[in-house]
């Protein structure tokens, strides 16, 4: 690799280090604080670091590629496989730009066997932006979807000139590109379990492997039957012909003899996972009925270990949760007499959270949670939804918990300066017009105010590399990506009982009073009746975007006086002129400046306490 | 009058008596005009007590208010005869019934038009108050721009629905006083039918109906006659089966032609009177079915008498004035054409239509298009896809059609590595797999920038424009689809190369570096339309009468305005003289520079002054934004 790669790189993993939590320690409360501020402007000489390594030496490359040499060329893809590595995700939106850029090149100079090279490669980053949005509706995310599909399609349509491609490494690409054609969600669950099953006849046709068999077959065929066991999960979403359930069927008890064999030769406790995929797959087939299916989940979960930390092991805990609760949630009525279980479940996976070791497994322990946290079961007994969400943000994503904090306590201040002035100001909310104290009514904004800012940006939990982890500023893609962080805050908060009433702020808080521009286009201000207080927490939260450390990702910067500025002149087209006017008063801004640290300052405290938490659960 | 009155035997007086008491003459015969020696207006003018008392008259009672009054000239002329003879009371009796019957019929006029004035008065209140009540809702929120935004909206709809209802009531006045005249022009029914389609699909689309609009067998697209009246007819028909279907409800909409000849046999008439007749005719066959909530019988036999409506239609809040379908069936008379309307109540309704059209004179280049070369279609909707591929083979081309992204990908990628690409990709609305601009995107990374991409949709192009072009698609064929429509848009993208300078791709370029001369008298309308223009950029003069066009035009260096918009009526001197006046300057941008006739007076007549003051076209007030604008990019981009 050239040095800019290898220094693109290495801050890659120093910006991993700084922007993930900081353990607590023996630190006072001040020098952890003190270690988040320093982590934040190593951060933003990183950051801009690498723009600088990337405006002047890698996009001049990439503009000037037909008359590179194939060395650079080389190292260039070795660049690119750096930024994406396996699970673990690092820099998959430069990972796309090079390859998208190198598959420019080779259609340009017809060479057709990097043409598929370069399709396969960018169908996995496309893949890797697929694995972000998952949980979405599916018509939000259908065009992500058809990028990644689309790309291994066309690198696979050369199947039909497989004697004629000389290159054994690109007949593996076609292959393999053939099996990825079915990776990510699909309208009809018919649909990819056809185009499984058409990709296992390939790979089992004698003659493709004896043209190329050199090619790890078996282990192709093998990833393929885990594509097909797999697509039980689609069963949740529309209901599978009993075709599609005996081929399913096939390959789950393929899976499951073979990793029970694996096991016994190892001396280790059956698998989990195929041991799940098996149970459902009997259930599915009418083997057994939900109840039986319920109380062996139960089982395998029961069994996982509260220390290990193997991913298999991490499925059991966390993973397997969620296709239970899932199950609850399809059959709420199963609900009542396992509240208790779910609440010691949810208590458990929370444990096992705070005990995990920073390790390279962190970003599938993530994965998990959010998979759970799209499928969370709510009860009086258990912990409340909002503060799951809390924990998981505090934990893998601190910075953006920070912000949240620093927007609630700005939009609570600001909200009592307003109702003040004007006690009728959040009528509305037809709770509020109700409440005739003005103390009362001003204890119940605030606290509305603050949790709404502090729920504005959960959605952001889908999106995780984009928002903590980024090296630098974002793409236009990604940028259209980032947006979706709305939609899926709403579609996490909207549905449960404890955080429903905050889903408006999550959804509403980019979009533009006038409605002229911002996003999503789904949220129609005047239709909500909390609309002020969206208002409320969009201000804030641009404010705290253009001047905290999130600027960095969108290159828009301010001095916090310079956004007060621009807030007023965006006056009635992106704000409330019924907010600007306010904050024209020089001491209503310094007030929500000062909101803005106090926010700052008690978000890093909590961060601080629940890291005290974790150790002392870690220890005991 | 002497003589006249001799040959007079009887006068017929009818009196009436209104609620206070006073009786006035409501009807006068000649013959009692005769008899009294005034004229008409003056004995229906006449106190009834001075014209009858000092005649002798015979009086019958017709109801409590009516009396008929049966004056007997011999009395009065012949002296010698000084005595009221015995009336004939076969005739009597028989011109009584006669206008005892007028009487009813006139009272059934007076009726249907109060129950017009009470409907009217209800269906202009119900705008009126929400543009009175927006107003109110908008000023009080007068801080709040998006609250006053959204108010405006609702003012403006409205009012246009106001606009609507008094241009019916004026359509109506103008059949009843007989001024309706028909124009003849050449017109593109394929342009007409996708006018239609948009403005009728989102109205359907609101109410979640499934609103299909097939083209059957069309052999002649352009033709002569009078658009504006046809648009009419069909957007009058279609709107009320949207109106009067029930939300997600069916309505099946199908167009086709008859070639006269074909029609004329159905006919029966004979084969050597039909060919002179009808050799260059048509006939525009168009039905529309709705399983809506249909007419009862006895309605549909007063379906095309003026102000009548379904009798549910007011207690369901449905808006209209109920002579929509009196203006159609008049204008379709007057094109001389047939309108059959079948209904069953709660089943639905079904209009046929049947309008003869001239064919207008052929004068279009044959097409360039590449004969044999195959085209690949990627659309899931079948019968779509066959009517293109049915098109395309008239046109000399080989359809591949494919229903998913994933196999038309496969197929391109095929063709590519054998080189035999297709001449273009024809996307239709919908595919099995992905929405049809994902797969355009990727298309037009595979086959190259040059590659030929149509996408053939019935959504609003406008509403596409965005994300098709940032996609890749080059062109955008409008569906209904038309054979010239979609085989002219790809010989112009498969032999000129992709043609950019299309009207769809020019919005949105600043038109700052031009200059046009607004001539208006109304202060407040030159502020409405400088306003309206403001957003394109352009440089707005003012001239504030003909008079002052004119001049400002002589003084002006050659070129200076690019175009001129120019009311029609003011003060000093009106549009159609300024307009002749600057065309007959001697200079060489008189003869060219683009005038556009703005008048609420959108008559046929006025359209023709226009034209023949040298205008080149003609907008009605109150101005549409969308209107002003497509005629500026058209005209100077």
């Amino acid at each position: 690799m050239q040095p800019y790669q290898e220094e693109y790189i290495a801050n890659m993993k120093e910006i991993a280090g700084l922007t993930a939590r900081k353990k607590a320690g023996n630190l006072t409360f001040e020098a952890f604080e003190s270690e988040y501020l320093q982590s934040r402007e190593q951060l933003e000489l990183k950051i801009k670091r690498n723009m600088k390594l990337l405006r002047d030496q890698l996009f001049p490359a990439l503009d000037h590629l037909l008359e590179t040499t194939p060395e650079i060329l080389k190292e260039l893809q070795d660049f690119a496989g750096k930024l994406l590595h396996g699970q673990s995700t690092t820099d998959s939106g430069l990972f796309c730009l090079i390859h998208q850029a190198l598959l420019n090149l080779a259609r340009l100079t017809k060479d057709k066997n990097s043409i598929i090279r370069e399709l396969y490669w960018l169908g996995i980053g496309r893949h890797n932006q697929c694995n972000k949005v998952m949980g979405l509706e599916f018509a939000l995310i259908e065009n992500y979807i058809s990028a990644m599909r689309l790309c291994f399609m066309e690198s696979a349509a050369y199947l039909k000139y497989y004697d004629e491609i000389e290159d054994l490494e690109t007949r593996g690409y076609i292959l393999r590109s053939r099996a990825n054609i079915s990776l990510g969600q699909f309208k009809n669950p018919s649909e990819k379990i056809r185009l499984v099953k058409q990709t296992l006849q390939i790979l089992q046709d004698k003659d493709y492997q004896e043209k190329a068999p050199e090619l790890p077959w078996d282990r192709y065929i093998y990833m393929t039957h885990q594509q097909m066991a797999a697509s039980i999960s689609y069963s949740k979403t529309a209901p599978m012909t009993p075709e599609d359930i005996a081929d399913v069927m096939e390959s789950v008890y393929l899976i499951y003899q073979r990793r029970l064999q694996e096991a016994l030769l190892k001396n280790e406790m059956p698998p989990i996972r195929p041991a799940f995929n098996y149970y459902a797959i009997e259930y599915y087939c009418g083997l057994s009925n939900l109840q039986e299916l319920l109380s062996k989940i139960e089982h395998l979960m029961d069994s996982a270990d509260l220390f290990d930390f193997s991913t298999d092991n991490m499925y059991a805990l966390i993973s397997l949760p969620a296709f239970y609760c899932q199950f609850l949630q399809q059959y709420p009525e199963r609900i009542p007499e396992r509240k208790e279980y779910i609440a010691s479940l949810y208590q458990r996976i929370l444990d096992y959270m705070d005990a995990f070791p920073e390790t390279s497994e962190n970003d599938t322990l993530f994965f998990y949670l959010r998979q759970l946290a799209h499928t969370f079961v709510e009860t009086e007994n258990s912990i409340s939804y909002g503060d799951f969400l809390r924990k998981i943000m505090m934990r893998f994503t601190p910075e953006t918990y920070v912000h949240s904090y620093m927007v609630g306590n700005a939009a609570a201040v600001f909200s009592q300066i307003i109702i003040s002035e004007e006690p009728n100001y959040f009528d509305d909310m037809a709770h509020i017009k109700t409440i005739q104290d003005l103390k009362e009514k001003q204890q119940i904004i605030s606290d509305y105010a603050m949790k709404c800012g502090l729920y504005h940006d959960v959605g952001k939990l889908s999106f995780i590399d984009l928002y903590s982890q980024t090296a630098r500023q974002w793409l236009e893609e990604e940028y259209e990506l980032a947006q979706l962080h709305t939609i899926a805050g709403e579609s996490f908060l909207d549905t449960r009982p404890s955080t429903h009433s905050y889903a408006d702020a999550a959804l509403g808080h980019h979009s533009w009073y006038d409605g002229s521009h911002g996003y999503p286009d789904t949220y129609k201000r005047l239709e909500h009746p909390n609309r002020q207080m969206v208002d409320i927490i969009g201000l804030m939260d641009w404010m705290e975007n253009v001047t905290g450390i999130r600027r960095l990702y969108t290159g828009v910067e301010k001095t916090y006086d310079e956004a007060v500025e621009e807030a007023v002149a965006l006056e009635g087209r992106r704000f409330s002129p019924l907010l600007t006017t306010r904050l024209r008063d020089r001491e209503v801004a310094e007030q929500i400046r000062q909101a803005l640290a106090d926010g700052q300052r008690e978000a890093y405290h909590q961060l601080y306490l629940e890291e005290k938490h974790s150790m002392k659960k870690e220890h005991s | 009058m002497e003589s006249n009155k001799q040959k007079v035997s009887n006068g017929y007086l009818v009196t009436e008596q209104d609620s206070t008491g006073q009786t006035r003459i409501l009807y006068a015969d000649n013959g009692a005009c005769m008899i009294t020696g005034f004229d008409l207006d003056t004995l229906l003018a006449a106190d009834p007590t001075q014209v009858i008392n000092h005649l002798p008259a015979v009086q019958v009672t017709l109801d409590s208010n009516h009396v008929l009054w049966v004056l007997n000239t011999e009395s009065h002329t012949d002296s010698e005869a000084n005595h009221i003879p015995e009336p004939d009371n076969t005739e009597l009796l028989r011109q009584n019934a006669v206008l005892e019957a007028a009487l009813l019929e006139a009272e059934e006029t007076n009726k249907a038009k109060s129950r017009f004035l009470s409907n009217m008065s209800h269906d202009i209140r119900t705008p009126m108050n929400a543009i009175v009540g927006m107003a109110s809702i908008g000023l009080s929120h007068i801080d709040e721009k998006s609250r006053v935004q959204d108010c405006l909206n609702k003012i403006r709809t409205a009012s246009s629905h106001l606009m609507s209802l008094v241009n019916d009531v004026l359509d109506m006045s103008r059949i009843d006083s007989d001024r309706m005249t028909l124009s003849e022009e050449e017109f593109s029914l394929a342009d007409l039918i996708h006018d239609i389609s948009v403005i009728v699909r989102p109205q359907a689309a609101q109410k979640n109906q499934n609103l299909q609009i097939d083209i059957g067998m069309i052999h002649e697209e352009c033709l002569l006659g009078d658009p504006l009246r046809l648009r009419q007819i069909l957007v009058n028909i279609i709107g009320n089966a949207v109106k009067y279907t029930q939300a997600g409800g069916e309505i099946q909409v199908r167009f086709a032609q008859k070639s006269a000849p074909d029609f004329k046999s159905e006919q029966l008439v004979s084969p050597s009177a039909q060919h002179s007749e009808t050799a260059d005719k048509v006939w525009l066959d168009f039905q529309c079915e709705d399983n809506g909530m249909g007419m009862s019988p006895e309605f549909l036999q007063r379906i095309f008498v003026p102000f009548e409506r379904v009798q549910n239609a007011a207690t369901s809040k449905i808006e209209g004035t109920g002579l929509g379908m009196s203006i159609v069936k008049n204008l379709v008379d007057r094109m001389q054409g047939e309108i059959i309307v079948k209904s069953e109540e709660g089943v639905g309704s079904c209009f046929s239509v049947e309008l003869p059209f001239t064919i207008a004179p052929q004068n279009q280049k044959p097409l360039a298009l590449p004969h044999g070369a195959s085209i690949l279609i990627a659309d899931s909707r079948t019968a779509q896809a066959e009517q293109m591929a049915a098109y395309l083979q008239d046109g000399g081309l080989i359809p591949i059609h494919m229903e998913s992204g994933m196999k038309a990908v496969t197929w391109l990628t095929e063709a590519q590595y054998e080189n035999h690409m297709p001449c273009a990709l024809l996307l239709g609305q919908d595919l099995t797999d992905m929405p049809v601009l994902d797969l355009a995107a990727h298309i037009r990374q595979l086959a190259g920038r040059e590659f030929p991409i149509l996408l053939v949709s019935e959504e609003d192009w406008t509403q596409l424009e965005y994300r098709a072009t940032k996609a890749g698609v080059n062109a955008f064929v409008p569906c209904p689809l038309f054979k010239s429509k979609l085989l002219t848009t790809l010989s112009e993208l498969t032999y000129s190369g992709h043609n950019s300078d299309d009207t769809y791709t020019n919005r949105n370029r600043d038109l700052g570096g031009y200059r046009l001369l607004l001539v208006e008298d109304i202060e407040l309308n030159q502020e409405i339309v400088v306003e309206l223009l403001s957003v394109t950029g352009i440089q707005v003069e003012v001239a504030d009468n003909g008079a002052d066009a004119v001049n400002k035009f002589l003084n002006s260096p050659e070129g200076y305005y690019d175009l001129i918009f120019m009311d029609i009526q003011m003060p000093v001197m009106n549009g159609y003289e300024a307009t002749k006046q600057i065309r007959k300057l001697n200079r060489a941008d008189a003869a060219n520079v683009w005038i556009v006739a703005m008048t609420a007076n959108a008559f046929v007549e006025d359209i023709r002054l226009a034209r023949e003051a040298g205008m080149n076209e003609h907008i009605s007030k109150p101005v549409d934004p969308d209107c002003l604008q497509e005629i500026l990019y058209r005209q100077l981009t």
